[in-house]
């Protein structure tokens, strides 16, 4: 075995060499929205044509590499320096696995093999009122005759601007407690009554967006699972990609933004700069075995309630405090750093915008607040907070 | 039945076996339930199996905060004689070990040689007091490592705060050495992997108590009522318990990362630092957060917390700090010869 994974090593390794795109990072800092989502389709297309692009979905599509392959195929993209398929993420991930775990035949066959020709999609979940208590969500879905009507407003879509689908959470039935009145869609954003707009974050992005629907027809062929159980569906599907998506992350979190970490030490024998780095080397090693742990349980039926939030905790917070560290050893020079390319993803090396940027993971998802409650309730067994409902 | 099936069964009867009663375990006891030969080959009585079935009964012993001769006498003196060439008094030694005739420590470092006399001062060293044969690594004429018989030595009681752990001062003043012992295979790197074997130990038993404190912890909070509800159901309490399991997870992850290093027999330098180090400050973390959310209960010396505690912070020092081994991790960041680049990239897991 070990053998094996050394031989996929080396053709990873290889195909890197010849095919990561050389200075990228430079060309594509400071591009516009139609350039970047033309670097990353093309991306992803080479990606897909190594069949390195959804090595975590099952065999029958086009996936089915094993874990360890995977880490070893995200070891070599990171030590390779490959940029992040930022676009295709929701729906290699989110999409992906909500299709697999309670998509139809239909639905499955419509949009998987659509993903991997390019198809783009957002989460459409937060809403102005509905942050950390998602479940208080407003948007309606009235069903009316073949289709469903949609009214509201969603927040916080991240690649709204660019998605060709929408995974949309919607109340379904407003008379019912909170969780049992949601239902699960696939909206077509090209459907009439839509409008995205894009807010722009804190380092100056606009990935995020605000999406109004307004009379929005959504075919009742689009509902993911039954109506009114929506809100299982996400659960189920949250948890369950989860460990897939930290895979990668926790990897570059190793390779590219551990090196680069201590590339930006200097002094590098400074006792107390020595003492930080082993710390981080030391967490991010702890981190790998978690995450390869909790995607090998989950594939195993075998995951705690509570370790993907585990996980996800421990990463966003870890990932702070490197970027923090990062920061502060670059010193003034890295305050002149004022844009970073947008196919990176916090692993820009522009340790000021990347620690700035690092907030995107410690909200959304989940808040650290959120996650620390459910690893309390679910992980630990602690009594609920009093409910307002 | 299979191995984890068998790492179940030895860590539930090693559970029960340490629960019952008073902290103190006696050594027929530790050789009755067969912990002591765990590691020594079958044909000199032993069971045969490796330092992943020790590492289940040191965790097991860090959760029920065990005072037992086990470290001194099974971890690091059968760990010792296993390491030696084969000879007719290194395996008679190694029978009476596993019989429970004889007991063992052993002196890693502090003591020299010169010729056949042994001098020098070691410090706080684990079960030597009481211990019917001390076993003393030193260099030969040649600068290799050996490990001596250390007997006709002064042995002195070191008192600590932790009263679950013995220690003791080991002073030889120029005594005859009767037998030699020499390593199996590459002596220096012997002698680093019962360093990390100790560390690694260690790492074990802060694992278990870190464990058995947030245990103690979750179960309080679910019963202790304030304000009308059990504390376990504010945030502040909560999120507190939920950073005690981060911890516990990750000291866990490394833990089991060095024990299966060291169980291989390669090169567990690296898994044995982080594992030490992580695991034996998050348990004092942890112990420190059990004091804390058990309120005035907690700092009460009949609560016992106070036990973990200072066995925690004794883990904490012993077999070098958690900064010591950040130190040695950090020596890899700027060597030469081996980049770190590739090293790394290829990660621990």
């Amino acid at each position: 075995v070990k053998d094996d994974l050394d031989d996929f090593r080396a053709t990873v390794r290889q195909w890197c060499e010849t095919h990561v795109p050389a200075d990228w990072r430079r060309s594509q800092t400071g591009v516009g929205d139609d350039e970047f989502v033309r670097f990353q389709k093309a991306w992803f297309a080479e990606l897909h044509s190594a069949g390195y692009a959804v090595p975590h979905w099952p065999s029958e599509w086009d996936g089915g590499m094993s874990v360890a392959e995977q880490i070893v195929l995200y070891q070599e993209l990171a030590a390779h320096d490959a940029p992040r398929l930022v676009l295709a993420f929701v729906g290699i991930h989110h999409a992906a696995s909500t299709l697999l775990a309670a998509g139809t035949d239909e639905q499955r066959r419509r949009h998987l093999p659509a993903i991997l020709d390019g198809e783009i999609w957002v989460q459409g979940f937060s809403e102005p009122e509905a942050g950390s208590d998602l479940a208080s969500l407003r948007t309606s879905a009235r069903r009316d005759g073949d289709s469903y009507l949609v009214n509201g407003q969603k927040l916080w879509a991240s690649g709204g601007m660019q998605a060709d689908w929408c995974l949309l959470l919607a109340r379904t039935d407003p008379e019912a407690p909170k969780r049992k009145g949601i239902s699960y869609f696939l909206l077509d954003m090209t459907t009439p009554g839509i409008d995205v707009r894009p807010i722009r974050n804190a380092v100056g992005e606009s990935h995020f967006c605000e999406i109004f629907l307004n009379d929005v027809a959504i075919p009742a062929d689009n509902l993911v699972g039954a109506e009114n159980e929506g809100w299982q569906v996400a659960q189920a599907t949250l948890g369950a990609e989860r460990g897939l998506t930290m895979l990668e992350l926790v990897e570059r979190l190793g390779n590219a933004g551990f090196r680069w970490l201590v590339r930006a030490c200097r002094p590098i024998d400074d006792p107390v700069v020595a003492d930080r780095l082993a710390q981080f080397e030391i967490e991010i090693s702890g981190l790998r075995g978690l995450c390869r742990e909790l995607v090998e349980n989950t594939e195993a039926g075998l995951a705690g309630p509570a370790d993907a939030s585990i996980v996800k905790l421990y990463y966003s917070e870890l990932l702070q405090r490197m970027t923090d560290f990062g920061a502060e050893m670059s010193g003034l020079a890295a305050h002149t750093e004022l844009a970073k390319p947008l196919s990176s993803g916090w692993e820009s090396g522009s340790w000021v915008l990347d620690f700035i940027g690092s907030w995107e993971w410690t909200i959304p998802g989940g808040s650290s607040e959120i996650q620390r409650t459910i690893i309390g309730e679910r992980g630990l067994g602690l009594p609920r907070e009093p409910s307002a409902v | 039945v299979t191995y984890s099936e068998v790492h179940d069964e030895l860590r539930s009867v090693a559970s029960d076996l340490l629960s019952k009663g008073d902290t103190a375990v006696d050594w027929p006891l530790l050789t009755q339930a067969g912990w002591i030969g765990l590691e020594v080959p079958e044909e000199s009585g032993g069971a045969g199996v490796t330092f992943a079935e020790v590492a289940i009964i040191l965790e097991q012993m860090g959760r029920a905060a065990t005072r037992s001769a086990y470290l001194g006498g099974a971890v690091l003196g059968v760990g010792t004689l296993t390491a030696l060439q084969p000879s007719a008094s290194r395996d008679g030694l190694l029978a009476d070990v596993a019989s429970g005739a004889v007991r063992t420590a052993v002196v890693l470092d502090g003591l020299r040689l010169a010729g056949n006399r042994l001098s020098g001062h070691a410090t706080f060293v684990p079960d030597a007091d009481g211990a019917d044969r001390l076993l003393a690594i030193a260099d030969d004429s040649d600068g290799i490592p050996v490990v001596v018989a250390a007997d006709n030595v002064t042995v002195t009681p070191q008192p600590v705060l932790d009263e679950t752990r013995s220690l003791a001062e080991v002073t030889a003043e120029d005594v005859a050495v009767k037998e030699v012992w020499r390593f199996d295979g590459a002596a220096a790197d012997q002698v680093r992997r019962l360093h990390d074997r100790a560390a690694v130990a260690v790492a074990c038993d802060s694992l278990g108590l870190a464990e058995a404190m947030l245990t103690a912890t979750v179960d309080y909070a679910k019963v202790r009522q304030q304000f009308g509800r059990p504390i376990g159901s504010f945030q502040a309490v909560k999120h507190a318990c939920a950073d005690m399991l981060v911890q516990v997870s990750v000291a866990r992850q490394l833990v089991n990362a060095a024990v299966e290093a060291l169980a291989d027999g390669g090169d567990a330098r690296v898994a044995a630092a982080m594992a030490k180090s992580y695991a034996c400050a998050a348990a004092v973390d942890v112990v420190g957060k059990a004091m804390q959310l058990h309120g005035g209960i907690g700092y009460t010396w009949e609560s016992g917390i106070h036990v973990y505690l200072k066995r925690a912070l004794l883990n904490r020092s012993l077999f070098g700090s958690p900064a010591e081994h950040r130190r040695q991790l950090a020596k890899r960041y700027s060597s030469r010869e081996t980049p770190f680049r590739t090293r790394y990239a290829e990660g621990t897991h």
